[in-house]
């Protein structure tokens, strides 16, 4: 702790040269028994992956069946069963865990120079606890599939559907608890490991970003968790609270279902935004403007999302009084959006901008996520919601919001990060090419469900009137461009690891902590301890220039 | 550091909590400690919503069926919950105590006052066996369940599902505090804990705290006002 | 060992050395013990008197209330532990308490627009012509004669053609 090693200084010394965090050991058990969190951020990073693997064929085949108007390939109850599995994959097996669990992991001790997180065991167990409920989840499938829809709604849920729901529903319980605990683990590791120097305002935002995140994982998870043990034993035991023939109450559920996955879209979209300031930041090579703004729009988004969980009722027959102030106040989740989206572009102007693979990502994320918040907006809007409640329009919002913004930001944050954590450099040129066909892809398949929405095309019907299908079948040829982007992008990445040439350690010339030990970094993170002396994105070099 | 040697008694212990050294990652013992500690508190955060949702229904359904409600929490025995309430709250006590002779290196008063701790939450388990299973035969139960005969208000069900529910994560939550100290009560067999370090105990111990604190509620809102 | 020594965030003079607990006197957990206790009999002998609805809740929560404090205060050391603890522990109520007050505002205030709708129906072939006493601002030149400040007689002339309504 006494050497005088400070940030700038890339401290390599013949010891720890061709030593790394992934050469330290060797075997399956020692990944399996590991308490590194780059190994636990690695293993998420593959099982995430695997979900939205899943999630996508599931995504591929429900396009597939919406090309005509009448049966394509499935009925209609595999249909149902098909985007339930759809949306409960990228929801909780995907999207949840996707950026905190795998890069958050990875990258908040080394952004902050740590050695790991507060908790290494702690953490281990969530990733544990993740891959139960998967399992729970996926034994779902092979013993009946779900058929409720992601958001598991009762009376359908506890009573009538025939199919699996408890144990998909016990598995998103369990796989709540692994979300508690790595938001548990980060706020503490802020708390007490940064190192000296490492001041909150000199913090990278992108931890602000998980900071706020994490309050929300741990103060809206345990209610999924109460609602989900009440509907398991609604269905197993006819408890009555949700069963308005016992004198339960329906939309109660509604309630306590949203009180989390309200809050849950912001656990999505906050890493999301903190990634897209680092890419922005980065390739900018400038620091970012308005720091602190978009560091405490962070945490008044975390905070005031909690106020607005009702938005997604305004049908469902809760009284009008409600309706009126989740519509109020939803428009002030807009403020704290807005501040960033200003900021990010106060950032680009006047930067010296490179448009390398992430900064794509980066800018993509911006456009993307202007659409999916202003469509949010709308939706917002009790009188206009009432017309384009389940329609398409809804479904155009959450796939700009969750894939075009988090989703796009999670792979620009896993090229911007690569070279990091494999030790290998992609080809940019496909990588280009797999962004493009993302790109466009995704706007041709959702752009137009924007369209089928404000046309009255309900969500959720596996058929439909032929009016809507010339625009139906345009959106699946979409999706299908959106697919291949994907593939080509995975395709670029795997080949990398084989034939990448290696990483220096600041590829990018970026500024924060964690491109300042090698790539990848050995198992301490850091050679010597590092000691923090610059501000937030300052780099050496602008203080002798 | 002289003041705690003299309250080992003279024992030749050259270290205390042998064991113990400070985790590679963590700066010193009292960052380690913080640390820990603020996750407990964290992870009671946590507990506290999870127990939010069914005060949250609790409240509700109270408003809309409180002729039901005051029926069926006359079903409830009064005498045994208050028992209960002095058995927990007993528990807290010793367990508080607990944490506070390991801080002061008595290590067989420890174990005394873990004994005895683990002793009372058995002693609840077995007052709320009793309750349990006289609710069972009466046909007391939740919902579509509930079978009892002569009830003059139209949802006891509800009542008895909000109770089922609280008591019962409640009564999970007392088994799982049992293994807990159990554990720490083993580790202090093995001369684990002392003025150097007893983190564990005092995290066992708020946490035990916590389920006390729960059933500081439970107990007035179900068994007294209904 | 006094009480007040961990009033300025204990344990950190202590250095790179090891941790020194702050251990409390034995006269303060029996003070406890004895306080939860009565609170304990108070709270049972209070239920037997009838304060009504809301009486005997309001009273039995705030019993509880302060056998919880003082739970959290001195069994769980939060009164000399990191002010940021009992923030951690109070947000925690805060956020319970708008779980449980937003949800209410549903669940205690439903159905209420039925009544007023079936006072003023509206034509749903031609909703906006009519106009519903209360929805739209009144036009001057109607609303000269009624001087007098009610408005709803003032909505009805306004809008002879609206579906008559019932008042
Ligand atoms: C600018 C902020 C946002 C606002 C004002 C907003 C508003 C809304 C509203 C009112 C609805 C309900 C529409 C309906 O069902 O009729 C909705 C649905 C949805 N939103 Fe957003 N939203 C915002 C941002 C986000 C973000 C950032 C995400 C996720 C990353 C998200 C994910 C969703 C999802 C998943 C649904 C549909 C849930 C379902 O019914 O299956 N939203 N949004
Ligand atoms: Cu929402």
């Amino acid at each position: 702790m006494a050497n005088t090693a400070t940030v700038d200084e890339l401290g390599h010394s013949p010891e720890v040269r061709g030593k790394n965090y992934l050469n330290q050991t060797a075997g399956v058990w020692s990944w399996l028994t590991t308490v590194d969190h780059k190994r636990i951020g690695i293993m998420y990073l593959v099982s995430v992956l695997v979900g939205f693997g899943l999630g996508g064929i599931f995504a591929l085949l429900v396009r597939l069946e919406l090309l005509t108007a009448k049966k394509t390939i499935m009925d209609a109850s595999q249909y149902n069963q098909a985007f339930t599995l759809h949306g409960a994959a990228m929801v909780f097996l995907f999207i949840i865990p996707s950026i905190p669990a795998s890069l958050g992991n990875f990258f908040l001790p080394l952004m902050i120079g740590a050695k790991d997180v507060a908790f290494p065991r702690l953490n281990l167990l969530s990733l544990y606890l993740y891959w139960i409920g998967a399992i729970f989840m996926l034994a779902a499938i092979v013993t009946g599939g779900v058929d409720t829809g992601w958001t598991f709604y009762v009376p359908y849920a506890s009573g009538v559907s025939t199919t699996s729901v408890i144990s998909a529903t016990f598995g998103v319980f369990v796989m709540g608890f692994s979300s508690i605990l790595t938001g548990l683990n980060f706020i503490v590791t802020l708390h007490k490991l940064r190192a000296p120097g490492m001041s909150w305002y000199r913090m990278p935002l992108f931890l602000w970003s998980l900071y706020a995140t994490s309050i929300i994982q741990v103060l809206a998870t345990p209610v999924l968790g109460i609602t989900l043990l009440l509907l398991i034993f609604e269905r197993a035991f006819h408890i009555g609270i949700f069963d308005p023939t016992l004198g339960g109450d329906p939309v109660l559920f509604q309630h306590f279902f949203w009180f989390y996955s309200h809050p849950a879209v912001y656990i999505m979209i906050l890493p999301g935004m903190g990634v897209a300031t680092e890419i922005l930041a980065t390739n900018s090579q400038r620091r970012v403007f308005g720091y602190k703004a978009i560091a405490f729009s962070s945490v008044a988004i975390a905070l005031v999302s909690f106020l607005v969980w009702g938005h997604h009722m305004f049908v469902s027959g809760q009284s009008e009084l409600s309706s009126a102030i989740f519509s109020f106040l939803t428009f002030f989740v807009a403020i704290p959006s807005g501040v960033k989206m200003f900021n990010w572009l106060g950032t680009l102007w006047g930067g010296s901008i490179r448009f390398t693979v992430p900064m794509l990502y980066g800018i993509a994320f911006l456009f993307l996520f202007g659409i999916g918040g202003l469509t949010g907006l709308f939706l917002g809007m009790l009188s206009v919601d009432l017309h384009l409640h389940d329609t398409y329009f809804v479904v155009a919002h959450f796939h700009y919001v969750m894939m075009g913004s988090t989703a796009i930001a999670f792979f620009g944050g896993l090229h911007h990060w690569w070279p990091k954590m494999t030790g290998k450099m992609y080809d940019e040129k496909l990588a280009r090419v797999g962004f493009a066909l993302t790109f466009i892809g995704f706007n041709w398949t959702f752009f137009t469900q924007f369209i089928l929405g404000t046309r009255g095309m309900p969500r959720r019907y596996y058929n439909y009137l032929d009016q809507y299908q010339p625009l139906h079948a345009f959106s699946t040829y979409g999706s299908w461009v959106l697919g291949l982007g994907f593939l080509i992008t995975f395709i670029c990445l795997a080949r990398s690891l084989k034939t990448g040439a290696p990483a220096p350690a600041n590829p990018w010339d970026s500024a924060t902590l964690e491109w300042q030990t090698q790539s990848p970094p050995i198992t301490e993170n850091f050679e010597k301890a590092p000691i923090v002396t610059l501000d937030a994105y300052e780099r050496p070099a602008e203080e002798t220039a | 550091m002289s003041a705690k040697a003299e309250a080992l008694g003279g024992a030749e212990e050259t270290k205390l909590s042998p064991q113990f050294h400070v985790a590679h990652h963590f700066d010193k013992a009292d960052t380690q400690f913080d640390a820990g500690r603020m996750g407990v508190w964290l992870f009671l955060v946590t507990e506290i919503l999870l127990f939010g949702g069914l005060f949250c229904a609790f409240a509700i359904f109270r408003s809309k069926y409180f002729p039901s409600f005051v029926e069926a929490h006359h079903h409830l025995d009064r005498v045994m919950g208050g028992i209960n309430t002095i058995v927990l709250i007993s528990s807290s006590f010793t367990m508080a105590l607990a944490v506070r002779s390991a801080q002061k290196n008595e290590k067989k008063k420890t174990t005394l006052l873990l004994a005895i701790t683990l002793a009372c939450a058995a002693m609840f388990l077995v007052v709320k066996y009793f309750e349990y299973s006289h609710k069972i035969h009466d046909g007391l139960l939740p919902g579509g369940n509930f079978t009892a005969a002569d009830f003059a208000s139209g949802h006891p069900g509800i009542f008895f599902a909000i109770y089922f529910m609280m008591t019962g994560i409640h009564g999970v939550h007392v088994v799982i505090g049992m293994g807990l100290i159990l554990w720490i009560l083993l580790r202090n067999q093995k001369n684990e804990f002392s003025s150097r370090y007893y983190a564990p105990v005092e995290n066992v111990g708020l946490y035990w705290h916590l389920v006390d604190l729960v059933w500081i509620y439970l107990f007035p809102l179900l068994y007294l006002v209904g | 060992m006094s009480t007040s020594h961990a009033e300025h965030d204990h344990g950190h003079g202590s250095g790179n050395g090891d941790h020194v607990p702050h251990v409390l006197p034995f006269k303060v957990y029996i003070g406890t013990f004895s306080t939860l206790l009565f609170l304990t009999v108070v709270t049972v002998g209070a239920s037997y008197v009838d304060l009504g609805h809301m009486g005997n809740l309001i009273v039995a929560l705030l019993i509880a209330t302060i056998k919880a404090s003082v739970v959290a205060l001195i069994f769980m050391h939060l009164k000399w532990d990191h002010k940021f603890h009992a923030i951690i522990f109070v947000s925690a109520l805060l956020f319970l308490a708008v779980f449980i007050g937003i949800t209410m505002s549903d669940t205690q205030f439903r159905g209420e627009a039925e009544a007023i709708e079936a006072k003023n129906p509206v034509d749903l072939k031609d909703p906006f012509k009519a106009e519903r006493a209360g929805d739209v601002a009144v036009p001057k030149a109607a609303a000269a004669p009624a001087a007098a400040g009610s408005a709803a007689p003032a909505a009805g002339s306004a809008a002879p053609a609206a579906t008559p309504a019932k008042h």
